[in-house]
């Protein structure tokens, strides 16, 4: 049981190969939802919907990271991925503020705006991976 | 925690992927261990013990808090 993309094992492979279909849902969602948001002008009751349909994802990326850990039977794996979630959510919240902060100046906010689960996860990579290097 | 993992496992001439499998852990795990970033649950201390047919207080010495 190895923690790096050759030898993952299939708990890890599968735990990676749906959050990554998680990822991309939630991308296309979001894409989804901001298109039919500005192009077709649709009712309040479809715009509260839409913006549900676009947390679901979401709500399954948690429940893959969930029954993941719960399934992981190397304690130091687990406990190397929890650091990382931690990682995550810090860099999340710390981006997160920044952006918010500029909210009011959109002549400087002109930036692509990021998805947070997608900055969550990949920064939650990033640490996994640092973790992996560390512990190599 | 201070412990004798590293000896132990040269001793029987085993790498840490060898202790890996044994322990049905990944190898950096026995890393961590080895190099005290990471102390093991009760249940994996155990199991290391039986591994090594010893006792846990001869893999592991608590590490005396600095005067």
């Amino acid at each position: 049981m190895h923690f790096c993309n050759r030898h993952l094992s299939p708990l890890q492979r599968r735990a990676v190969q749906s959050l990554g279909a998680c990822l991309g849902l939630t991308a296309g969602c979001s894409m989804v939802a901001r298109d039919v948001f500005e192009q077709h002008h649709p009712s309040t009751t479809v715009i509260y919907l839409l913006a549900a349909l676009t947390t679901l994802p979401v709500v399954g990326i948690v429940t893959i990271v969930g029954r993941y850990l719960a399934r992981e039977t190397d304690e130091f794996v687990r406990v190397m991925v929890v650091q990382s979630i931690l990682w995550g959510l810090g860099i999340t919240f710390v981006v997160d503020t920044f952006l918010g902060s500029l909210w009011p100046y959109p002549e400087l906010f002109k930036l692509i705006p990021i998805l947070n689960i997608d900055l969550f996860c990949v920064s939650v990579g990033f640490a996994i991976r640092i973790q992996m290097w560390r512990n190599r | 925690m201070k412990n004798r993992l590293r000896v132990l496992r040269a001793e029987r001439g085993w790498s840490q992927a060898d202790l890996a499998t044994r322990l049905e852990v990944s190898r950096q795990s026995v890393n961590a261990i080895e190099t005290g970033r990471f102390d093991p649950s009760l249940p994996l201390a155990f199991k290391l013990a039986r591994i090594f047919e010893t006792t846990i207080e001869a893999i592991f010495n608590e590490e005396l808090a600095p005067k």
